[in-house]
């Protein structure tokens, strides 16, 4: 960890204007909180010549609730999104989800935007210049080997946002905005896996917004994050799910994965639960459906095989307890 | 105490004298550090400072081919590039094991092994003269474990040392083999520990001062033995150590990091000189993990005998640590593993052999429980494993090997005190265990442990003839008092207990006083803050130099008054005629004291009796302790068997330490060894790939935060050290080993499992828990079968 590079450092007053500055230069880069970024720019993880301050743009820290959906602005704070009123009775899951990031004084100065396009991680990645250069580098920085995968041809380093699959599970959209306008789109759309590059962004471009459609009566949601210490920690393996049971069957089951693929995974297969009890047969299904499509890689400390092995029992369990939770409603409603 | 209590109120106007130790002390410093006023080394003013930087080895083990400087030294702005060509003069702590250099010569040993080192205007200057050194390198064969290292036809790191074993330990005592014949039962257990590092939280920094006039060098350190420091520089450097002084700032923990002279300060030095001005030399936290310094990665086997009773009747042990590539304290940690085998429990007879192997991984050093940390681990959880199968409990086996003080053990170490069975008693029913233990629902578990340390080592390592611990008293005119010792308070508050044993002998409140700690122009030598010396060996003195002031006040009071000294009492802020209502105050009797003398100093020293100095066999200078401090810990904690997570839910601890002179420094002692031990338990490991420490940074070296801090209660049992001041003995490392195993028990018990070694970290618990599923199919299928 060393002194910063030297950059620039822009306060665009509009998306506009820092849409232009974001495409302006190659080497320019978004800052929000810079909880994540300054942390990586000071292990030398580039050398961007200025980065473009959001802080001076006004309505990105807005928080909109109606009937249908919560729209936040990119630049809400985790530390709002957890303790807003208006979050916490439309969207529980979600703050809760905030509350499992880094520590308090991080959640005070990182953002939505900034959690949904944290940098992939690796251990190979997340070490200092010294390091790196004695190893050669790596394909996700100035090398060409992944050494999680050497004879791969790609990058395994992985996504690590404890936001993101939760807002999947809840089909949230994001907003997009760069110099060629605004395009909206589901929030999926904004990952591909390949942890050298996984979002979609095109130069110039960012997110400003995230709308989360507000969850159908009787769903149950929650995220569960496993890693070693309750604190500090980035995700091991994070699992976000949504239950609605009718009548004791399962109705309709989202399940979304974070920390170990290079993106956050939203399960296919899920439709196929569909009608089945909250047993432990279906616990066994869902806990197969996490095996066979969470790929952890050798980019912790921690063996992917454990990450594998948690982020199933994780989901298991979830499944049964938010039944049990769902269960609980109904009978206290009715 | 209730004597001056109730003479106080005789005199009109005259402060209530009271009795500054035994009393719940916030240390002196703490509200300098909490106000953030307080500065450590990198907050020193240095303005004109030249920034330093070191060039490390990019490889674990290779010969330096070439070094080429010339391109750095002519970039603008390069004020000094030194190699280890500028110093040819080996260090380490050890007068018989030095063969570390500040940059390395000829070779490099570990990744990150400083190799070259500048001094520029500014840090963006030193940094770019760092790319262009260029070192031409011939790499070896690296060897990152101790086994891969002691393989035939391994290179060797240091050509005087065969099959890379640093020391060889080869003790017995006692008739072992007649002990194992004696025995019920006779175990036999390997385990495994990964290397763990201090993670303290002030990374490294050295600020060196040149004065090219006077040829004077000042350095100020981040160490917790600014004495080693001192001759250490003066000796690499070729100085007259009167040229050279050492200053301790506020130092931010150090748990053994600091406890011998570290390369990075030597390079200061050398630098400062080179540059004939002032360099400031801070490392960044991975170059901190690199210096590393702490417990090593350690194989253990170990073998009990024991009778039906859950008596000892013999051990036999093994040893092999990781040491690390050059010497630094590790004979002592391979000693301090085998002879602390002894002092804790009555053993017949004992059977130790260790090996201290080079390795290519960062130098290995004395952390917290030097030496004993992992042995006792191991010790305690094979006599749970052993009891058990007698159907005795964790309690009773304990309870049937404990020795009465005084005591001698088989390896000639004398205990004076020891409460242990205060401490076990105390655990056992504080935390309910009588109706908890093997009751609790399944995932949740008990466990119990003991541990012990020693008060200081006996034998100096640096064998001068001068006492062990000089203390200086210092009274001017204005009633003041000022303690003047090289103790290096690191945060355990060494400098408060001192103020405290003399505020207590002289009567007089803190305020009084002012500490002067770790400055050799003005404080005595010391040898500084490690093996738990301070509180009884600088206590002793600081109490002696407290006596002899009081001595000198008393004999001034007495002439004042014109009675003989045995008719003068003390009442601190008053001197009085015992039996009358004659006295004078306490700054009459300072103005007396100094007429003709002018300011007093008193001198205090201490030294370790010579019959507590131990045996005559090799290694007998490494166990033996003016006193031995005691401690018993229960832990409680649950296990998720579905994620290997454990959590810590309480924890108990006893602490025999003597008087405690601060109880609140004691409790927040223990407090420090709990969080270090479940550090240790639960998840810090170090971890190399391809040489490269895979964990140099507190994301990936995970200690507890304090979210996972359980609750703990801490209980100070009643005990009195008669070698220690004020009745006083040691109180920070005494508790933490037995954190570690007991906490492993817990989780036994927990899970049914027992995991050979530590961490517990989630991923081997989870392998360990389908580990037990699948034998249990295993043997349900055979039994089927049947």
């Amino acid at each position: 960890m060393t002194r910063l590079c030297e950059f620039s450092l822009r306060h665009p007053e509009t998306i506009e204007e820092a849409a232009r500055l974001l495409a302006a230069e190659p080497e320019v880069r978004v800052i929000a909180g810079g909880t994540a970024l300054l942390t990586n720019l000071r292990l030398g993880l580039g050398k961007p010549a200025s980065l473009v301050s959001l802080e001076h743009i006004p309505g990105l820290d807005k928080i909109e609730v109606s009937a249908q959906e919560v729209r936040f602005g990119a630049g809400v704070t985790l530390a709002r999104l957890a303790t807003v009123p208006a979050v916490r009775a439309s969207l529980p899951a979600l703050a809760q989800a905030a509350l499992t990031v880094a520590g308090p004084s991080h959640r005070s100065a990182a953002t939505l935007g900034g959690n949904l396009c944290l940098d992939t991680r690796c251990v190979y990645y997340n070490q200092n210049e010294v390091w790196r250069r004695s190893n050669g580098y790596c394909l996700k920085h100035g090398g060409e080997v992944c050494h999680v995968a050497p004879q791969g041809k790609r990058c395994h380093a992985a996504y690590s946002g404890d936001l993101a699959p939760l807002l999947l599970v809840l089909q949230a959209e994001i907003t997009v905005t760069g110099t060629g306008g605004v395009r909206r789109m589901p929030l999926g759309q904004l990952y591909h896996d390949d942890g050298a590059q996984h979002l979609t962004l095109a130069r110039g471009e960012l997110v400003t917004e995230v709308s989360v459609p507000l969850p159908a009566p009787g769903m149950q949601l929650a995220y569960r994050k496993a890693r070693v210490r309750d604190a500090i920690d980035f995700p091991l393996a994070g699992v976000a799910m949504g239950l609605r049971m009718d009548a004791g069957r399962v109705a309709e089951l989202h399940l979304a994965l974070t920390g170990t693929n290079s993106q956050p995974v939203l399960l296919t297969g899920t439709a196929e639960l569909r009608g089945a009890a909250a047993d432990a047969a279906l616990a066994e299904r869902v806990g197969k459906l996490v095996q066979r499509q969470a790929s952890p890689q050798r980019t912790t400390v921690t063996t992917s095989n454990y990450r594998r092995q948690v982020a199933t029992a994780l989901a298991r369990r979830l499944v049964l307890e938010l039944a049990a939770a769902g269960a609980g409603q109904s009978r206290g409603t009715a | 105490m209730n004597e001056i209590a109730s003479c106080a109120s005789h005199g009109e106007g005259i402060p209530a004298p009271t009795h500054a130790a035994g009393r719940r002390q916030p240390l002196i410093d703490g509200i300098e550090k909490v106000t953030g006023r307080a500065r450590y080394t990198t907050d020193l003013p240095a303005t004109q400072a030249l920034t330093g930087a070191i060039l490390s080895s990019p490889h674990a083990h290779a010969e330096i081919v070439s070094i080429d400087v010339s391109r750095a030294r002519a970039l603008p702005g390069v004020r000094a590039v030194i190699t280890g060509e500028d110093c040819d003069v080996p260090f380490g702590i050890l007068p018989i094991a030095r063969n570390e250099y500040p940059l390395a010569r000829g070779k490099v040993l570990y990744w990150g092994e400083a190799v070259a080192a500048v001094a520029a205007e500014d840090e963006q200057t030193a940094r770019a003269a760092l790319d262009l050194i260029e070192v031409e390198y011939r790499t070896l064969p690296v060897y990152i474990s101790a086994a891969e290292a002691r393989a035939p036809g391994a290179v060797l790191l240091h050509a005087n040392k065969p099959g890379n074993v640093e020391r060889e330990v080869n003790n017995t005592f006692g008739d072992v083999d007649a002990g194992i014949a004696a025995a019920d039962l006779v175990r036999e257990e390997s385990f495994h520990y990964a290397e763990v590092a201090h993670a303290q939280i002030e990374p490294d920094c050295t600020l060196a001062e040149f004065d090219p006039e006077s040829g004077r060098l000042t350095v100020q350190s981040v160490s917790q033995v600014p004495y080693y420091v001192h001759l250490t520089i003066s000796e690499c450097l070729k100085m007259d150590p009167a040229d050279v002084r050492v200053i301790k700032p506020f130092i931010g923990g150090g748990f053994g990091h600091r406890t011998e002279t570290l390369p990075f300060e030597i390079t200061a030095a050398l630098l400062a000189r080179a540059a004939r001005g002032t360099v400031k030399l801070q490392l960044s936290r991975a170059e901190t993990f690199t210096i590393h310094r702490a417990r090593p990665e350690t194989d253990i086997r170990l073998k009990i005998g024991m009778k039906k009773s859950g008596e000892i009747t013999a051990v036999d042990a093994e040893v092999v640590q990781r040491g690390g590539a050059s010497a630094g304290y590790g004979i002592i940690t391979i000693l301090y593993a085998g002879a602390l085998l002894h002092t804790l429990y009555r053993m017949p007879a004992v059977r130790y052999r260790g090996f201290r192997v080079y390795t290519n991984t960062p130098p290995c050093g004395p952390m917290r429980g030097h030496g004993g940390v992992d042995m006792r681990h191991a010790f305690e959880s094979l006599m749970d494993m052993m009891a058990e199968t007698f159907g005795l409990d964790a309690f009773a086996v304990r309870r049937a090997n404990l020795f009465v003080a005084p005591y001698q053990s088989v390896n000639e170490l004398k205990v004076s005190t020891c409460e242990l069975a205060a401490c076990l008693d105390w655990v056992e029913q504080a935390s309910g265990w009588r109706s908890r233990k093997g009751k609790l629902p399944r995932g949740r578990g008990l466990g119990v442990a003991c541990s012990h340390f020693i008060s200081g080592a006996a034998k100096p390592v640096h064998w001068t003839g001068e006492p062990h611990a000089t203390v200086n008293l210092r009274l001017d005119f204005d009633g003041s008092i000022t303690l003047l010792t090289g103790a290096a308070d690191i945060g355990q508050g060494s400098s408060t207990l001192l103020a405290q044993i003399a505020a207590e002998v002289l009567g007089l409140e803190l305020a009084r006083f002012r500490v002067i700690a770790g400055d050799s122009a003005l404080t005595p030598k010391d040898n500084g803050s490690y093996s738990s010396r301070v509180s009884l060996m600088v206590g002793n003195a600081a109490l002696a130099a407290a006596e002899d002031l009081k001595r000198q006040l008393v004999a001034a009071a007495a002439k004042r008054l014109e009675v003989g000294v045995e008719d003068i009492e003390c009442l601190g802020e008053a001197y009085r005629v015992i039996g009358t209502d004659r006295m004078v105050s306490y700054r009459d009797v300072v103005k007396s004291a100094l007429e003709v003398t002018g300011p007093l100093t008193t001198r205090g020293t201490y030294t370790v009796p010579l019959d507590m100095q131990g045996g005559k066999y090799r290694g007998a200078g490494v166990g033996p302790s003016p006193a031995y401090s005691y401690a018993a810990s229960v832990v409680e904690v649950s296990v998720d068997e579905d994620t290997g997570q454990i959590k810590v839910e309480k924890l108990w601890v006893a602490q025999d330490c003597g008087v405690a002179i601060n109880p609140l420094a004691v409790e927040g002692q223990v407090q420090g060894s709990v969080w270090m031990g479940m550090g240790q338990a639960l998840c810090e490991e170090t971890e190399f790939v391809n040489g490269r420490p895979l964990r140099g940074n507190l994301l990936d070296y995970r200690v507890p935060t304090i979210v996972e801090s359980p609750p703990i209660e801490v209980k100070i049992v009643a005990s009195y050290e008669p070698n220690g001041p004020l009745g006083a003995k040691e109180a920070s490392e005494s508790s933490l080993g037995s954190i570690p195993p007991a906490l492993a028990a817990a989780v036994a018990e927990a899970i049914g499992v027992r995991l050979p070694g530590l961490p517990l970290s989630p991923d081997r618990v989870l392998a360990a828990l389908h580990a037990r599923r699948r034998e249990e199919r295993l043997k349900s299928a055979l039994a089927g079968a049947r």
